[in-house]
């Protein structure tokens, strides 16, 4: 098989059940940071949830956005490694540095209705060669293939994809 | 070539048909295997079965504010140098300072772009620098926040200005605003002069839909040059 590049999404869900202190922190910041926020496109109290917000009241769309300062000090904690994703070895390998916030639903009357996501996309990977149900990547800012390169052994696993593929010729 | 087909519709209906085979004992050899494959899809279906993290634990997260929240907003933006005082009063006080208050603001760089994203689905961002130009400060107990920047440029339909959010202690909304410039001869408007765009086609305060109205409680104060930069100074009373 031809080397190709590929980068990996994980799209991690944080909500009122999550329990690591990471997500707990992400959790409770975002949604303060939602509650402040909403307040720009709901002067008069009208809507409730973030569905009505973004259907309803113009420029409500750039919540994500906004709220998602509340989370890029968090990012900044991961120190440039995807959280959850390990290798075969059980150690955290994936390097990212591009990010997207989502608020998948909210409630600024219940907190417990709060739930965002973060996709990682992760830097560039040579996927090498598919062993059993495991990918063999190696890191494509890296030396090339034609000398020895260390590798990853990663299974896909849910939440986790390739993001992007390019053939290498 | 008709009995091709033949067969093949018949294949199809074999294969689209299992409950039928099933029925029939003689054939329950030929549906096993497609059994398999169900039981074999499920359990590689546990695709969580993945090893889990076995590594020393850490770094251990900490409460950090949101990104919005410092003095110096420009993040590598390019622009002449603007420093924002901004002092928030109590109307319902007489106006004495107000302390502990959240102020945001946010405003475009010198092309007249804001931080901003939406919209497309699969758009991503560098986590650094993303929230530019924009920035929280909670008032001291002169009711005062200072911001450090970059003077605006300004973009079709609108004159220069700034966003204000104004939040109580607890986070209640209290005032949402903008911050007028002084234009004309002498003004920072003009010896910016709209960065490389030139001032074609600006819109004045009074022709703007947002400051036309009259721009007393907005207007700011602004001094200063080009080579040191500029000073903006404006108080906003709010009923808290």
């Amino acid at each position: 098989m031809p080397d190709r590049i590929i980068t990996l999404c994980y799209r991690k869900v944080i909500g009122a059940s999550s329990v690591q202190p990471w997500e707990k922190l992400v959790f409770e910041d975002t949604y303060q940071e939602f509650r402040l926020q909403a307040q720009l496109y709901n002067p008069e109290h009208r809507y409730r949830t973030f569905a009505e917000l973004v259907q309803q009241a113009p420029g409500a769309d750039q919540l994500p956005f906004l709220v998602s300062a509340a989370a890029r000090g968090y990012l900044q904690q991961l120190r440039g490694l995807v959280p959850d994703v390990v290798n075969n070895l059980g150690k955290h390998f994936l390097k990212f540095s591009q990010f997207q916030f989502e608020i998948i639903t909210s409630d600024l009357q219940d907190k417990a209705r709060h739930q965002v996501a973060i996709s990682f996309y992760s830097e560039p990977l040579r996927w090498h060669d598919t062993v059993g149900s495991l990918l063999l990547v190696s890191e494509a800012a890296g030396p090339a293939a034609t000398e020895e390169v260390l590798t990853n052994m990663i299974s896909l696993q849910p939440y986790l994809s390739i993001h992007s593929l390019h053939q290498l010729a | 070539m008709e009995r091709k087909i033949f067969l093949k519709s018949l294949f199809i209906g074999a294969v689209s048909a299992p409950a039928v085979l099933a029925a029939c004992g003689k054939e329950s050899d030929a549906v096993t295997p497609s059994t398999t494959d169900t039981t074999g899809g499920t359990t590689g279906g546990t695709t969580s079965c993945a090893v889990a993290p076995t590594e020393t634990e850490g770094p251990f997260p900490t409460k950090v504010p949101a990104s919005y929240v410092r003095s110096d907003i420009t993040d590598g933006r390019a622009g002449y140098k603007m420093t924002a005082t901004i002092t928030i009063t109590n109307t319902n006080n007489g106006c004495a300072a107000l302390a502990g208050a959240l102020v945001d603001i946010w405003h475009c760089d010198a092309e007249g772009n804001y931080s901003e994203y939406g919209g497309s689905g699969m758009q991503s961002v560098n986590y650094t620098g993303v929230h530019f130009l924009r920035g929280r400060q909670t008032t001291d107990s002169n009711g005062q926040v200072t911001f450090t920047s970059i003077f605006p440029g300004w973009y079709s339909g609108r004159a220069t200005h700034m966003h204000v959010h104004v939040y109580a202690a607890n986070g209640t909304s209290l005032k949402v605003t903008q911050i007028a410039f002084p234009e004309g001869a002498g003004s920072a408007v003009a010896a910016v002069n709209g960065y490389k765009k030139g001032l074609t086609g600006y819109t004045a305060n009074a022709t703007d839909n947002v400051f036309r109205d009259g721009v007393t409680q907005e207007l700011a104060t602004v001094t200063g040059n080009l080579t040191d930069g500029f000073q903006l100074a404006i108080s906003f009373g709010v009923a808290a």
